[in-house]
């Protein structure tokens, strides 16, 4: 096991080197192309494929990294083009590139403020949303003669260096901020910030109940997004010379930019910097071949759509997963392998463990519900003792998930208040709630799946800061405290593997160790003991009397009878949306009143089908 | 007065138009939850086999319906069987990026056989209008929506009347329990995608004669009707039909009384304001979404 790790890790950091070795050829290429070659065309070619570059790794941060698909994100070319051309008209005696670095800063306030109203919508909204910016931006620029010249366009100056340069100049700023682009991606998906975007992308309810403000996060990716495209776009129209709406807007620039990045791999570093470098060269020389509009259409659209229906990963995931199959052709799968024994350590106790019948620490009162005509949860109201692991029994249909749900915050209630520690937080988001000590796990378990099993484990935060995004995506001292916890459920073999290779109990081991690394006061569990073997169920049962111990108060919804009467005390019985009784479970066995509601909504139900 | 009224006349004859080709669209949301981006490039696509049939045989357009409607039907179902299937329960950024490609694909197409200038199908009821009082209704209008009505109809019986319909419906509404009732999905998913993209056959049949077209026009159409099923509320067909209807008389009122440019941003600005305040549309209802 060792002996194999370490070859795979020599493997790596040949690779590693190797890749280095590529990189600084190719960048010392690309500088010295020019002055190796006079030929335009080539420069021309040079030219557009550092701007496709840039908007596809920029497109990537929003659609790659965070999942956010932006059809509308060259609207940021025509920004920028627009900024900087305006501003040069103003300023004629000034070379316009003075002005590129105002277009990525326009670029970049737009985005923040249409970020904000574009990121409240998902998936479907969100991609007809983005269409919608890239064309009302056109509009606006063509109805605003005033201030765009409107449909006639924006004459710039003519460059003013001498012939002999060429083009190097428009040629050298794109490939800097080529660099640069590919830097910021770069820099991304090494920080917390880009963490949490790898997080949303994967399953953005669980991540905002795990501390991370996917609002800012969000938005700041749509920035991230737009400023180099911005930058960009304004060297190209100093580039150009001339600009008008329509070319400047241009939906089928969205295409290309797409394309590159799926065909090269959505969300690697290198993808759409490879897809780039692929599409645009291909598109100049079929261009010659093939002139006019139409077919470049065609074999853009066309190549899309091959692209999506038989390579949809992408050429680097691709290669990556081939490789990796080929090193572990072979080998057992750990997943099959045996729990390792928990590691005992005593979780050590933030607050003194207090008795079970102290003050309530989670309270809810008359929590309602509804969708549509359903009263999923009506007037629930009920307290969990600090300390106290406290159980949430009912019949199906009864509420205890649209329950966890309002409490966690990854729904609001229509009425009704939840207090924690004597603090209302039913108006707060979910990761304000994480913030002051509330987790959560789900029912089916939910982790990110494209994650290890270690990144998922420090990916949870505590508290929100500026400063704390741009930190390292696993430090130091999150790393040993990942391990302890993973040590905890024994489950630290597992710690580099992806997550969603894991069996349904692993999973809700990580799970459980994931939003541990909260160190929340109160911790929710949906269904701990659900779709899990026996064996496993006692562990887990002791897990939570341990950390119980150690000072942490439970609320668990669990179907498993004998766990929940072995464990809880005290339990609390939901039917119909509202909490009938409280007890210990002695008294709620005895209780005539639970046995009526496990039995008689059934009856009811029944015959209510019958009737049907 | 006069001319609010003939606005808002005309406003609600295109309203019944747009009704029959973002009908499609939404039942193809419905039961797919795949947007169909290339709605607008087959809509222009219909219109350009209406002109050419036109053109040769000298066929009413209205009246290419006929014809239309089964081409549109088979290029649909084309589509699907060749694409979209291979598509079936992967991230909806995928399916949205692939009929976005097929639009790009259509429009290119369209640019060779036609060429890229604009075109327009002029029946010789093309200039007369009716009069009824102080107020004149094309004719051209007149006769596209009643068409427009009558496929709707047709439509509406098929859904509710016939197993098939119903069996669409039920996809749409639960797609999992459907499959246990005996449904084939798969099945029901391509037939309900080619039922959509023939409505674009009459519908491209009718906007021919009233607008004109060239192969770049599918943008602002798709933009159009996206307006319309937002407006709705995606996957309801009577949200379609009242989205279509306001959107064509607020269409209609911002070319007369704030200017013709500016109407053509009234689709986003309703795209906008919808998403933003009210997601779910007017006909669509909030259901529970599975956090659990």
């Amino acid at each position: 096991m060792s002996a194999a790790g370490s070859t795979t890790r020599r493997v790596d950091r040949r690779l590693a080197r190797a890749r280095g070795a590529v990189l600084v050829g190719a960048v010392v290429a690309l500088l010295l192309l020019p002055v190796a070659s006079d030929d335009l065309f080539y420069q021309n070619m040079a030219i557009l494929t550092f701007l496709l570059a840039i908007m596809a790794s920029s497109w990537n941060i929003i659609s790659g990294y965070t999942g956010y698909v932006s059809l509308g994100q060259s609207a940021f070319l025509g920004i920028g083009a627009y900024t900087t051309a305006l501003i040069a008209l103003r300023f004629p005696d000034v070379t316009p590139f003075a002005f590129v670095p105002v277009a990525g800063l326009a670029s970049a306030v737009i985005a923040a403020a249409v970020g904000v109203v574009l990121m409240r919508t998902r998936d479907h909204s969100f991609v007809i949303l983005t269409i919608a910016f890239l064309f009302v931006t056109q509009i606006v620029v063509l109805n605003w003669p005033a201030l765009t010249h409107g449909s006639s366009g924006v004459t710039l100056p003519l460059p003013r260096w001498d012939l002999d340069f060429q083009n190097w100049p428009f040629y050298y700023s794109l490939l800097i901020l080529m660099l640069a682009t590919i830097a910021l991606s770069w820099w991304i998906r090494r920080t917390k910030f880009g963490m949490g975007l790898f997080a949303i992308r994967d399953d953005e309810d669980k991540a905002a109940t795990v501390g991370i403000n996917t609002s800012i996060y969000k938005v700041l990716s749509f920035v991230a997004s737009a400023v180099f495209i911005g930058m960009a776009g304004g060297v190209f129209a100093y580039y150009l010379t001339f600009i008008e709406p329509r070319g400047m807007f241009d939906i089928v620039i969205s295409v290309q930019v797409v394309l590159a990045v799926v065909l090269g791999g959505r969300g690697t570093l290198w993808g759409p910097v490879l897809g780039a470098f692929m599409i645009e060269p291909l598109f100049e020389l079929t261009n010659t071949e093939l002139p006019g509009g139409n077919w470049r259409l065609v074999l853009s659209g066309g190549l899309m759509a091959v692209v999506v229906l038989f390579l949809p990963r992408g050429i680097i995931p691709s290669l990556t997963s081939l490789g990796r199959a080929r090193r572990e052709r072979g080998k057992a799968a750990l997943v099959g392998a045996r729990l390792e024994r928990p590691v005992r350590v005593r979780e050590r106790a933030r607050t003194p463990a207090s008795s079970p019948d102290g003050r309530p620490i989670l309270e809810v009162k008359g929590l309602r519900k509804s969708f549509g005509g359903l009263e999923a949860v009506a007037g629930a109201s009920f307290a969990v003792p600090e300390g106290s692991i406290c159980g949430l029994i009912g019949p199906n249909g009864s509420g205890k998930t649209t329950t966890f749900n309002l409490i966690g915050g990854t729904m609001s209630a229509d009425a009704g208040e939840v207090l924690l520690d004597g603090r209302r937080i039913d108006r707060l988001r979910p990761w304000e709630r994480a913030y002051l000590g509330l987790g959560r796990t789900f029912q089916i378990t939910r982790l990110f799946r494209q994650m290890s099993v270690l990144e998922n484990v420090v990916a949870p935060l505590r508290t929100f800061s500026w400063r704390q995004m741009t930190a390292s995506a696993v430090g130091g001292t999150e790393a040993r405290r990942a391990d302890e916890l993973l040590d905890f459920v024994g489950m630290r073999r597992f710690r580099d593997h992806p997550a969603d290779e894991l069996s349904f109990g692993q999973q809700k081991l990580v799970e459980l160790a994931q939003i541990l690394m909260l160190d929340p006061k109160v911790i929710l569990l949906d269904e701990p003991a659900g779709g899990i073997n026996p064996t496993l169920i006692e562990e887990i049962a002791e897990m939570i009397r341990e950390l119980n111990s150690a000072g942490k108060t439970f609320l668990i919804v669990e179907h498993n009878l004998p766990m929940v009467l072995g464990l809880c005390d005290p339990l609390l019985v939901l039917a119909r949306g509202a909490c009938i009784c409280t007890g210990t479970p002695r008294e709620i066995q005895a209780n005539p009143l639970v046995l009526d509601a496990y039995l008689g909504e059934d009856y009811a139900a029944e015959e209510e089908v019958e009737t049907a | 007065m006069e001319q609010l009224v003939q606005t808002i006349a005309l406003g609600l004859l295109v309203g019944g138009i747009l009704a029959l080709a973002a009908s499609g669209l939404t039942l193809i949301f419905g039961v797919m939850d795949v947007v169909n981006v290339a709605h607008g490039a087959l809509l222009i696509l219909a219109a350009f086999l209406t002109w050419t049939v036109w053109r040769e045989a000298d066929l009413d357009p209205l009246l290419t319906v006929v014809l239309t409607t089964p081409v549109m039907f088979a290029v649909g179902g084309v589509l699907y069987f060749a694409a979209l299937r291979r598509l079936r329960g992967t991230s909806p950024s995928m399916t949205v990026i692939l009929t976005f490609a097929i639009a790009i694909v259509i429009e290119g197409v369209m640019g060779f056989v036609w060429g890229n200038t604009s075109h327009a199908v002029t029946p010789e009821y093309f200039t007369k209008s009716f009069r009824v009082g102080g107020l004149f209704f094309p004719k051209g209008q007149v006769f596209g929506a009643l068409l427009a009505i009558a496929m709707l109809a047709i439509l509406y019986v098929f859904l509710t009347r016939t197993w098939l319909g119903r069996a669409i419906r039920a996809a749409s509404e639960n797609p999992q329990a459907a499959q246990l009732t005996g449904i084939n999905i798969a099945m029901v998913a391509g037939l309900a995608f080619a039922i959509g993209v023939a409505t674009t056959g009459a519908g491209g049949s009718i906007i021919s004669v009233l607008f004109t077209f060239a192969p770049g026009s599918h943008v602002q159409w798709i933009s159009r009707l996206l307006g319309i099923i937002v407006l709705g509320g995606m996957g309801s067909l009577p949200g379609a039909v009242i989205g279509a209807l306001l959107l064509g008389t607020a269409e209609s009122l911002a070319s007369v009384y704030i200017s013709i440019r500016w109407a053509t941003a009234v689709p986003f600005i309703v795209i906008f304001a919808v998403l933003l305040l009210r997601p779910q549309g007017i006909m669509g209802t909030r259901l529970r979404e599975d956090v659990a």
